[in-house]
């Protein structure tokens, strides 16, 4: 059903540009947040390290696992690299090590295995069956590792993701760098109201709830009901939402939330907050569609196209947030806005200069830290 | 025990040898009143000439009569203060601000007052001591329990002497910091690794029984599962202060696993210790930072997914680079690739002000000279020496299991004592 929400195919390239909202809503005419279905059966998947011990195994056959799995994790070699910049064997290897980490009661134990009593018995959180399975699926059908462990360490945060949910990049931790660097000298945007729109597992939101904590809010925004659910479960227990408002929209925060989450495309669920966010940041999909194809298989073939599709060129949902951003944001208001490199950067920022009206000043480009151009930033007149 | 009064016997030979009996102190005695001038020494033959023997029982060692007298004028100087102060108190014209001030002092000078008073108790009960066993000469049940009593009242006086002493001698701001820890293997190939493992893990150990917290910061191994490089941060009570002089070259005497014909190999590892600190700490400015990721091309973002988040801080101005990658998010081997190079910054700092600030202080052990070969581990003789005190302890695979890593450290913390000691003692000069 994820993959069902495909958007942007079979456009005329020129309304990408100028009608980024009707291409929207042609393609996505889902719900509108006052009528979010009943909740699905769709329970977030606990990542390993957060089920019970309950699951036994001999240290000698935890070995025997490490080993085949080490081996399987050695034959790859480069292979994955040259095939499409996958993971070399290295990598594999250290991810190994982190997942008996997840997976065994004590962590530290991958150190020592291989000095432990053979006959010992060890504590596991899946069986030793489901290992084997596991490993297989990360080497032969390159499923993300974060899918099999179920979760992602993303800046100080372990964020649970799933199928179906975007697995948060490294690059985007910068945005909640960005987002508290604005913070320190400036008190009114930090009592303000932000939100982060497709906010996917949560990160950016949870990110930036974590700094504000008891000064301002944040409203996170997906359309996906899959993402909003594995969002709530992280968002509760990182403590930013004491009660989860599923079912019904819930147009006020209770006097705890720090977080918001509502269903919906882009600004649609956010009609009510108009001209009064604070700050408005998103990681929206933006690989060109062409390049799907193309890409890591990890990325290609087992994460949601949803997240990462951004119609021909890749900007659809980019320049539809552009557009947005001048009549949701107060006079003073932040955007952050991730991109796919140096060249939609470029378009972005001449963009919100030129055609987005005389709205915006200090728009600025922000490389990531490999360099690459990364992030749009600017502020609302 | 026998081991450990045998290494206090080397360690006061060493004292001995390295600082002989200065010729230029001189005292001058006339019954009650004794007055005593120390002359300057020359400054690489300063002696610590009160030092007499250290008492097979305790740590502690046994002040000389001269350090104190040193010590017993600064005890008469704080008692006047203290009774001036006591007096300006009691003084009802004395006005707002002096009271508040007064009486600040006084609960500085609260801890060593404590102290002296309980020292004169001690000394009066041994004066009554010693003036009961003049008059009971002839009743023998008296004599010996005033004898027994008078022992310990004297051993009480020392301690609390000691304690005075130590209470009076400058600190290193640092001591009470936490710290990291460098491992890095040296010359040896291969087997430098695996002892570097070895040591690595020793002062895991060695922390986990002190009730320290030891995080792995880095590690990068070798072929053999040995540590070509490895780091951890060190925090508790007095971590610094206890492992800045584990700082040099740990050399290695032991037939490597990888030796097949038998023969004993020499290798070496080096360690650092660094004291922690924050950005405050050394004025670090975001603009002389660089930060790189370790991306393996491509356009990055939602087109990769990987797992590798390493990341290289490089302090510009310094030249310094810092590189992390064991933690699973960036943001993670960012905060710590930032803590080591913080620690390095202020280590260089520290380094800077300590050798402008005197040649002497550059001598002393500690001085984080990092080419010094400080320790040699032999496995054939089953022994442990440290170069610097020139300690053996016979016992090695227990030094390497974390345990009695003390004897050494307690070593060198009482040299640093002496050192203190020297300077406390020329002090006087001024």
């Amino acid at each position: 059903m994820r993959l069902s929400f495909t958007i942007g195919h079979g456009v005329p390239k020129f309304s990408l540009f100028l009608r980024p909202t009707l291409s929207r809503h042609l393609h996505r005419p889902i719900y509108s947040s006052s009528t979010l279905p009943s909740p699905t059966s769709q329970n977030p998947q606990t990542p390993l390290f957060l089920r019970p011990p309950t699951h036994r195994a001999t240290f000698s056959d935890l070995r025997k696992w490490q080993n085949w799995a080490k081996t399987l994790a050695l034959s790859v070699g480069s292979s994955f690299v040259d095939m499409d910049n996958g993971p070399d064997s290295t990598l594999l290897c250290r991810e190994l090590k982190w997942l008996i980490e997840d997976v065994t009661e004590d962590g530290s134990i991958s150190e020592t295995l291989h000095n432990e009593e053979p006959e010992r018995t060890v504590r596991l959180r899946v069986g030793l069956e489901e290992l084997y399975k596991l490993w297989k699926q990360r080497i032969e059908e390159r499923r993300p590792f974060q899918y099999i462990v179920g979760c992602e360490h993303w800046r100080d945060l372990i964020l649970c993701v799933q199928e179906g949910v975007l697995i948060p990049r490294p690059e985007t931790e910068k945005i909640v760098d960005l987002v508290g660097d604005l913070f320190s000298d400036n008190q009114g945007l930090r009592e303000g109201l932000w939100a982060d729109l497709g906010t996917g597992s949560g990160a950016i939101a949870i990110g930036i709830g974590m700094i504000l904590r008891n000064s301002g809010r944040v409203i996170a925004t997906d359309l996906s009901l899959l993402a909003l659910e594995v969002a709530t479960f992280n968002v509760q227990r990182y403590g930013l939402q004491v009660s989860a408002g599923r079912g019904k929209k819930r147009a006020v925060f209770l006097f705890s939330d720090v977080i918001q989450l509502r269903q919906g495309s882009w600004f649609e669920p956010l009609k009510d907050v108009e001209g009064k966010l604070a700050g408005i940041v998103s990681n929206p999909p933006y690989i060109p569609s062409d390049h799907i194809s193309g890409l890591q298989a990890e990325v290609g073939r087992h994460e949601p196209r949803l997240a990462l599709d951004g119609g021909v060129i890749g900007m659809n949902d980019l320049l539809h947030l552009c557009k947005g951003a001048a009549s949701m944001l107060h006079s003073g208001g932040f955007f952050v806005f991730e991109t796919n490199g140096e060249q939609q950067c470029k378009f972005l920022v001449e963009y919100m200069e030129t055609e987005a009206g005389d709205n915006f000043y200090n728009v600025n480009i922000v490389p990531d830290f490999a360099g690459v151009p990364r992030f749009v930033t600017g502020f609302r007149k | 025990m026998g081991m450990r009064s045998h290494s206090w016997r080397n360690l006061l030979k060493r004292f001995q040898s390295v600082f002989p009996t200065n010729p230029n102190s001189k005292s001058y005695g006339n019954g009650s009143s004794i007055v005593f001038i120390i002359v300057p020494p020359p400054i690489a033959a300063s002696s610590p000439s009160f030092l007499r023997s250290f008492s097979s029982t305790e740590l502690q060692p046994q002040l000389s009569a001269n350090i104190i007298r040193i010590m017993e004028q600064r005890l008469s100087a704080i008692e006047h203060r203290s009774a001036s102060l006591q007096n300006l108190i009691n003084q009802p014209e004395a006005s707002p601000a002096d009271y508040a001030r007064a009486n600040k002092e006084l609960r500085k000078l609260r801890t060593s007052t404590d102290l002296i008073s309980k020292l004169r108790a001690k000394q009066k009960e041994i004066d009554g001591l010693k003036l009961l066993m003049s008059e009971s000469s002839e009743d023998n049940d008296m004599l010996s329990m005033a004898t027994e009593e008078l022992g310990q009242a004297i051993e009480e006086e020392k301690r609390l002497q000691n304690f005075l002493l130590k209470s009076l001698l400058p600190k290193d701001a640092a001591d009470e910091r936490d710290c990291i820890l460098e491992v890095r293997a040296g010359t040896g190939g291969e087997e430098a690794s695996l002892f570097a493992m070895d040591i690595f893990k020793m002062y895991e150990k060695y922390s986990q029984k002190k009730g320290w917290k030891f995080e792995v910061v880095d590690l990068t191994e070798s072929d053999l599962k040995g540590y070509k490089e490895a780091s951890a941060a060190i925090s508790g009570a007095d971590v610094y202060g206890k492992l800045k002089f584990e700082s040099g070259i740990h050399r290695v005497q032991r037939v490597p696993v990888t030796e097949k014909s038998g023969r004993v190999h020499t290798s070496a590892v080096s360690v650092a210790i660094l004291p922690q600190a924050d950005e405050v700490d050394v004025q670090l400015r975001n603009e002389d930072l660089r930060i790189d990721t370790y991306r393996s091309g491509g356009s990055g973002g939602q087109h990769a997914n990987t797992t590798n988040s390493a990341v290289r801080i490089t302090h510009i101005p310094s030249g310094i680079a810092v590189a992390i990658q064991d933690e699973r998010s960036q943001h993670m081997n960012k905060a710590k690739a930032l803590k080591v190079l913080c620690a390095k910054l202020y280590e260089m700092e520290r380094f800077r002000i300590q050798s402008s600030r005197s040649k002497l202080r550059s001598e002393q052990i500690g001085s984080g000279d990092r080419s010094e070969r400080i320790r040699t581990y032999n496995f054939p003789q089953g022994r442990v020496t440290d170069h610097r005190v020139n300690i053996t302890h016979h016992a090695v695979n227990d030094v390497m299991e974390g345990e009695n890593l003390d004897v050494f450290i307690d070593a060198l913390l009482l040299q640093q004592e002496m050192d203190a000691l020297t300077s406390f003692s020329s002090s006087q000069q001024n």
